[in-house]
């Protein structure tokens, strides 16, 4: 087997099983846009961020060991665990919904920036795999600080992008508008 | 028993009548003027099988023409497949102003990076110059077409039934020829015979893809556009996006000064 037969046959059959993969996805009936920005007034989980925290904190629940109640406190911290990765189906649900508004918007702009596609779907990547690790690390009892501190990072950073967007979005709205009432003036002014 | 040699002549006498009855039904529903470098395709592959069937029956023609003659008509077709993708391309992306200017830079950006490397694997020798840029744009078209559709899948971006058999048809072709040829090249030369039967059988189920969607799925009147939306509501989606960036960003603050004494 040489270089070229490899080259050839693993790219045929990986461009197969993508087509295989885009051409099935691609039946699926597409969210309407609207939904999502409506979704956008439901209340967010990113809020309870903080109340996690303070629940992941072993210092919380310590004081129940110290009183002779280890047990308690396993019971405590799991039961605690099982609640932060609720929160953490939450928090995906919440970035999906984001990342949906994102690709809304981007399909009814007038323009895309393409480094800031590329930067989200890198953003959607790397959400997804910490997501995961997290999970991880919350079933086996592990540290998960830093964890929660790097996907609201992600949360925020999508935020952003949004932010920016739609903000571009207007703006080209308004300059059309504009555009549009001097073209009136100046036909009515003719 | 039925020799290959009389299987692949049969099976090529139908892939020239399905051809033509394709090519007769795009113009009985009026694909002309929407699709027109679809049909042109169809058209080309029609002719040249006329060419190729008449430079075989021809005597006296060194072998070299004939293989010259072939792939060079070949090139021509696969030129002509190349601005069917690119009409299917921009009949599905071309309603949506801001996402098409990323796509099709990236779609060419995949198109020559493929092709590049597809020459670059390829054998040197320029009697084989022909078949390789044909492979290679066979091999470009498939990855543009699968890039199109995870594309699409990517931003929700609805596809008629129609372009999406069309596309998939393009597709399955131009990979299968390249698989049928990289094993031709290096291990089957002896199968000669039997290989071409397999490639006019691929040729074959394509086609069938194709008939039958031009003649049963419907061909939208016009195209699709993108949703509009109100002014309003940009308005009040960009404050309630602020107020969420101002929520987060406080949350985050709080975050950092007290992520050392986590557990």
């Amino acid at each position: 087997m040489n270089a070229s037969l490899l080259f050839f046959l693993f790219f045929a059959l990986i461009l197969l099983a993508l087509l295989l993969l885009a051409a099935r996805s691609a039946k699926q009936p597409s969210r309407p846009s609207v939904d999502a920005f409506e979704s956008l007034s439901q209340s967010r989980h990113c809020s309870r961020l903080s109340q996690i925290q303070q629940a992941l904190r072993p210092e919380d629940s310590e004081y129940l060991r110290d009183s002779g109640h280890a047990g308690l406190m396993h019971e405590l911290r799991q039961q605690r665990r099982r609640i932060a990765l609720m929160y953490l189906v939450h928090l995906q649900e919440e970035f999906e919904m984001l990342l949906e508004i994102s690709r809304a918007l981007a399909v009814m702009s007038p323009e895309v920036v393409g480094m800031q596609e590329l930067e989200r779907w890198k953003l959607s990547v790397t959400f997804a795999i910490n997501c995961a690790y997290l999970r991880w690390r919350l079933r086996l009892g592990l540290q998960p600080a830093s964890g929660f501190t790097l996907l609201s990072n992600m949360a925020t950073e999508i935020t952003r992008q949004l932010d920016n967007a739609t903000t571009r979005i207007a703006e080209a709205t308004v300059s059309g508008a504009e555009q549009s009432a001097l073209g009136r003036k100046k036909i009515n002014g003719f | 028993m039925v020799e290959p040699l009389q299987l692949r002549d049969l099976a090529w006498a139908f892939t020239t009548f399905v051809k033509c009855a394709l090519l007769l039904q795009l113009v009985r529903r009026k694909f002309l003027d929407d699709y027109p470098w679809f049909c042109t395709y169809v058209a080309s592959a029609i002719v040249q099988t006329l060419v190729v069937a008449i430079i075989y029956q021809t005597p006296g023609l060194s072998e070299l023409v004939v293989w010259r003659l072939a792939w060079g008509s070949q090139l021509i077709v696969v030129c002509f497949r190349f601005q069917a993708v690119v009409e299917l391309i921009r009949k599905i992306l071309g309603a949506y102003l801001g996402i098409w200017a990323l796509a099709w830079r990236l779609l060419f950006g995949v198109g020559v990076l493929v092709m590049a490397n597809s020459l670059v694997f390829s054998k040197g020798d320029w009697y084989w110059i022909s078949v390789n840029v044909d492979r290679g744009l066979e091999l470009s078209m498939a990855a543009i077409i699968v890039t199109l559709l995870l594309f699409a899948r990517y931003y929700r971006l609805p596809i008629q039934r129609l372009h999406l058999a069309l596309a998939v048809g393009l597709c399955l072709y131009s990979t299968f020829f390249v698989v049928d040829y990289t094993l031709l090249e290096k291990h089957v030369q002896q199968f000669a015979v039997f290989w071409g039967f397999l490639d006019v059988l691929t040729y074959l189920a394509t086609l069938l893809i194709w008939l039958n969607a031009v003649s049963f799925y419907p061909k939208l009147a016009t195209q699709l556009t993108p949703p509009v939306i109100p002014k309003e509501l940009y308005g009040k989606l960009s404050s309630e996006l602020n107020l969420r960036l101002y929520h987060l960003n406080k949350q985050l603050s709080q975050l950092f000064r007290s992520e050392d004494r986590h557990w």
